[in-house]
């Protein structure tokens, strides 16, 4: 392995859009020195300036097809790579767009906010393109450390607080876990790019290693056994790091469970699939009966994300380029339905000043278009038809459906139905249940925004699915060989010297 | 036009909903006229496709495929045969009434109708998928506005646990109580409709996936599964692959037709929802199982439709005589409409069981006569209930002095719902009677005890409702004296009677559709001119393909095929 930190001007192509998050980060941290009365509502237009030139700069190598490693493979930048920077970047934007009202409620930093943020943002970006064991520890970290700060954000608030410390401590626990298993899993094998292992056989560091490392990555997503941190941690923080929390974070740590099953571990399908499997059908049905129970909206949110990372397992459990296909699939169509819940509740607890599902009565007549909003998003996260969630689920089922799992389908579609019960428990809530108090509630721009490409993006995928399947299928082009053999390294198109 | 009859049909509804939205809901005449006039539009095409489609032909027409996602093999391929048309003309049908029977909705218009349309149009959708996936879209489409129309526009059954039997007992769903348990809320209803449906739903959806992946042919088109599709003799947990996807595919879809065991959400959904809600309900909602079960079970598993229909046959006799007992003692007008449309869907089990062409063509027919008869009912019970503000039946009495049009209208109905001749629904059910009597004579004995107690029951409701003594609470009541409140009930009354006296071009139509697909499943194949009753007994060996059957047949081609 030679190592060399002589860069290019071509490899900087493929490090562009991290570069230009980064300057832009620094930029925004320095107006929020510098110029202390520089309304802070301006720094968020500026962040998504930015984010929005990244955004342009990722569609663009995305245009171009342009792939490669760095860095002796540590960093990649592939289709996959780029759906999931992309994803992060939309939802990060919609997520700064849905703060703006909300900061007020920060009584200091609020410029820093934004630049958290934006660097955790910068932390996850990193984390879709890391391929191997070191990369893998630091981005992760690195993205953490953003979300540490920002759960704990509303400094008066003790259930921030509290989420905080839990968030942290267990935060730190599963470091502690996903260090240990990369020091195994290098002892293993010597090696610390995933696709340099050649991994025949199972030996016990392997395998506890792995484990270790699974576990660290489904305290990401939240999968049970490792949610236990999920609901308390949604509820006390402010609601857009929630929101941001339950979506990006998720697929940057999917981008890093795809390449460690199907590159370093792929030959160990059969039993691997094995341990996906418990973990989706006990996520599912965890979070399904645990989301009945719920009286809060953002509690509510947490059990269904647990439900719903239960639904992405099965793809992951498929195995295939298709289940990978459906994974991405689901995870855009997540980000928009659940971005699009939070910024409701965002709207409504900005009006009434509560989360409670209760307070939540009469709101079809108190604001006819949150009401709406909610509905679209709340069905579309249960599955209904015409919306995207429906398409979602069904890609995901078709794709366990050609390898057989069926047992895995039927709980699948089960949880279907349990989900639909406290779903339309807030449908209910807000249609049916007269107001307690009928005034109107108003929506600002900024989350009106939020909410109108959400809802856009949940009825345009929903009715017309193939342009976003076509981009899918394309961005997981790396795995198309993944039925017949073990994928070896992407091949750089842009040599390293 | 004649190409695109059927996105008219379809979309015309859809595009009146998403006009709707950006009405304000004070300019009422607005929101109405814009229902109303897609409405229109999708009755009209409905009309016109209903009379344009060639019986001679027979097939699937006016088909329309549009690639909807080539990774997963599905495409919006629509299309009628005999057996959709008849259904899609009943459902527009029933919505154009529908609109007008709601005209008086003050609370939230737009919303209910946009959720109206929404709710047709989902339903028209089910009947001219030519893929399952959209079969499966539409269908699950259609439950959900249920539980807005019946949660926000609906009505509370509040004296239900109150009512007692002529000795005085407490009266409850009987069986249905066990897990009805004393609820009478439209939150009830609606939320146990929804689940109810939609736990069958996704047993039917785990059927169409098994049929997606054993056929192996990526795709979830019909016409392709049933000529290429081998899902027979693969055996699996003791028993055979087709049959249980069979079984998944029939009671998923016969949930919502209600057949008996699985009919607890149905009566309690009628009672609870809006008339115009109620009438789509039960007017052509219930048809999406039987139609389903056609389009999918019949369809591409015909041998074992062959082997398991039998048990539909039994099934129905608990149907028509459960519900028909239900309807007698039930003391709320539309619990006895809700019962009995639940006991006449039972005789559609039946002409469907006997796997016959005269029965099945009865069957069919009967469910275009039966969205006719329910509707009408629904709606002068909705109509009552608007004026009274009750639909218990022992506090009501003698309202055809105040209103003799729907009183009258009401006997129209009932003698629908019986099927006394004048009806459309008496040729159907002769047919039903006379195609299952070879096959099912005991079967079909009990449907007639079924006729005897929809007389009884529906007599029972009109003369409480209509005559005896008035209570002077309701000399406030008034008829339906404006041209808008009389124009549905005149529209089902005249399509209901006019298909009596000209009941050939249903009958052609239907059975254009209903050829091919018994001869496949029975391979008995008709003699088109030799007479009624004569047959041709062909027996095969059931490990020859059928595709490689020849079916000689006159009137139609066998496979149906795309025109």
């Amino acid at each position: 392995m030679n190592f060399s930190l002589m860069i290019s001007p071509s490899d900087l192509l493929l490090l562009l859009p991290e570069i230009i998050l980064t300057v832009w980060l620094c930029l925004i941290l320095i107006i929020d020195f510098s110029f202390p009365r520089f309304p802070n509502e301006q720094l968020a237009y500026l962040s998504i300036t930015g984010l929005g030139a990244t955004l342009g700069c990722l569609a663009w190598l995305s245009a171009g097809h342009v792939t490669g490693a760095l860095f002796a493979n540590m960093f990649v930048l592939d289709g996959m790579a780029l759906f999931f920077k992309m994803l992060i970047v939309g939802s990060t934007i919609l997520v700064i767009l849905a703060s703006i009202d909300y900061v007020h409620r920060f009584k200091f930093f609020r410029g820093e906010y934004y630049f958290l943020i934006v660097m955790a943002a910068l932390g996850m970006m990193f984390m879709a393109s890391a391929n191997d064991l070191l990369s893998v520890f630091v981005t992760l970290e690195f993205s953490t450390f953003g979300f540490y700060v920002l759960v704990a954000y509303l400094r008066e608030d003790m259930a921030s607080n509290e989420a905080g410390i839990k968030f942290f401590i267990l935060g730190v626990f599963a470091a502690g876990l996903l260090a240990y298993g990369l020091s195994l899993v290098y002892g293993e094998t010597g090696q610390l790019v995933f696709s340099n292992m050649k991994l025949t056989e199972v030996t016990p560091g392997l395998a506890i290693g792995f484990l270790l490392i699974f576990g660290a990555l489904g305290f990401k997503i939240g999968a049970v056994p490792f949610h236990s941190w999920i609901p308390d941690t949604y509820h006390g923080s402010p609601t857009p790091v929630t929101a941001f929390l339950s979506i990006a974070p998720k697929g940057a740590a999917f981008a890093i469970l795809l390449r460690m099953f199907f590159i370093a571990l792929v030959a160990f399908k059969p039993i691997w699939v094995l341990l996906l499997v418990a973990a989706s059908v006990l996520s599912m049905t965890y979070g399904n009966i645990v989301a009945i129970a719920q009286k809060n909206m953002k509690r509510l949110l947490a059990y269904s994300g647990i439900a719903q990372i239960g639904n992405v397992l099965i793809g992951l459990a498929a195995g295939t380029k298709m289940g990978n296909d459906a994974i991405l699939f689901y995870l855009l169509t997540y980000l928009f339905a659940n971005l699009g819940a939070f910024a409701v509740i965002i709207a409504v607890s900005e009006a009434i000043g509560s989360e409670e599902i209760h307070d939540y009565s009469g709101l079809g007549r108190r604001s006819p278009f949150l009401a709406f909003s909610m509905l679209v998003f709340l069905l579309s996260l249960a599955g209904v038809p015409p919306l995207a969630g429906f398409v979602g689920k069904l890609y995901i089922f078709v794709a366990a459906m050609k390898e057989g799992l069926y047992v895995l389908i039927s709980v699948g579609l089960i949880n279907i139905v349990i989900s639909m019960y406290y779903y339309l428990i807030v449908v209910k809530k807000m249609y049916i249940t007269e107001p307690h108090d009928s005034s109107s509630i108003r929506v600002s721009g900024p989350i009106k925004a939020v909410l109108y490409v959400c809802l856009a993006g949940t009825l345009i995928i929903g009715i017309y699915p193939q342009p976003f399947t076509d981009w899918v299928v394309s961005a997981t082009m790396m795995f198309s060989g993944l039925a017949d053999s073990p994928l070896t390294v992407i091949p750089p198109t842009i040599s390293n010297p | 036009m004649s190409d695109y009859a059927l996105l008219y049909i379809l979309f015309a509804p859809f595009l009146g909903a998403i006009a709707l939205i950006f009405v304000s809901n004070r300019e009422l005449m607005l929101v109405r006229g814009i229902a109303a006039g897609s409405a229109f539009v999708s009755l009209l095409s409905s009309l016109y496709l209903f009379y344009a489609y060639d019986y001679v032909k027979g097939g699937f027409q006016f088909v329309q495929k549009f690639e909807w996602s080539h990774q997963l093999g599905i495409s919006l391929h629509l299309g009628v045969d005999g057996i959709g048309t008849p259904l899609v003309l009943a459902s527009s049908i029933l919505l154009f009434a529908g609109i007008f029977v709601s005209w008086h909705i003050k609370d939230r218009t737009k919303e209910f109708y946009i959720w109206l349309l929404i709710l047709a149009a989902a339903t028209i959708g089910v009947f001219m998928s030519l893929d399952l996936f959209f079969l499966y879209f539409f269908y699950e489409m259609s439950v959900i506005p249920m539980y807005l129309l019946l949660g926000m526009w609906g009505s509370h059954t509040k004296k239900y646990n109150e009512m007692t039997d002529p000795e005085g007992l407490k009266l409850r769903d009987s069986v249905g109580f066990i897990y009805n348990f004393g609820s009478n809320s439209k939150e009830y209803a609606a939320m146990k409709l929804v689940l109810f449906l939609s736990a069958f739903a996704v047993a039917a959806l785990m059927g169409i996936l098994l049929i997606y992946k054993y056929a192996g042919l990526n795709t979830f088109d019909i016409l392709v599964l049933r000529e290429h599709a081998n899902l027979m003799h693969i055996p699996v947990l003791g028993t055979t692959l087709d049959k249980i996807i069979w079984l998944l595919i029939f009671f998923g879809f016969a949930s919502i037709a209600p057949l008996w065991p699985l009919h607890s959400w149905s009566p309690v959904g009628h009672a609870a929802a809006p008339a115009a809600t109620s009438m789509l309900h039960a007017g052509v909602l219930m048809k999406l199982g039987h139609f389903s079960i056609i389009r999918v079970a019949f369809e591409i598993l015909p041998e074992t439709t062959r082997e398991l229909m039998p048990i539909a046959a039994v099934l129905c006799m608990f149907s028509i005589v459960y519900g028909g007992f239900v309807a007698y003692y039930a003391k709320d007008t539309k619990y006895v409409i809700g019962y009995s449309s639940s006991s006449h869907m039972g005789y559609v089990f039946l002409g469907m069981a006997a796997l016959d062409y005269i029965s099945l063509t009865g069957a069919v027919m009967y469910m275009f006569a039966h969205a006719m008869a329910t509707g009408m009912l629904f709606a002068m019970a909705g109509w009552v209930y608007d004026q009274t503000h009750t639909r218990d039946i022992p506090s009501l009495g003698g309202l055809a002095n105040r209103m003799p049009f729907i009183s009258g209208c009401f006997v129209i109905g009932c003698m629908a719902s019986i099927g006394v001749p004048g009806t459309i629904n008496f040729i159907a059910e002769v047919m039903i009677i006379v195609g299952s009597w070879e096959k099912y004579p005991f079967q079909v004995i009990v449907a007639v005890v079924g006729i005897v107690l929809t007389l009884a029951y529906l007599f029972k409701m009109m003369r409480g409702i209509f005559y005896g003594p008035m209570s002077p609470n309701y000399s406030h009541a008034h008829d339906a004296v404006s041209a808008v409140d009389r124009l549905p009930l005149l529209i089902m009354i005249t399509v209901s009677i006019g298909f009596f006296f000209f009941p050939m071009h249903l009958y052609n139509v239907v059975r254009s559709g209903v050829d091919p697909l018994i001869a496949k499943i029975t391979r008995v194949v008709p003699l088109a001119d030799a007479g009624a009753g004569q047959r041709l007994e062909v027996r095969g060996d059931g490990g020859v393909p059928l595709a490689d059957f020849p079916v000689p047949i006159t009137a139609s081609p066998v496979s149906g095929g795309q025109p």
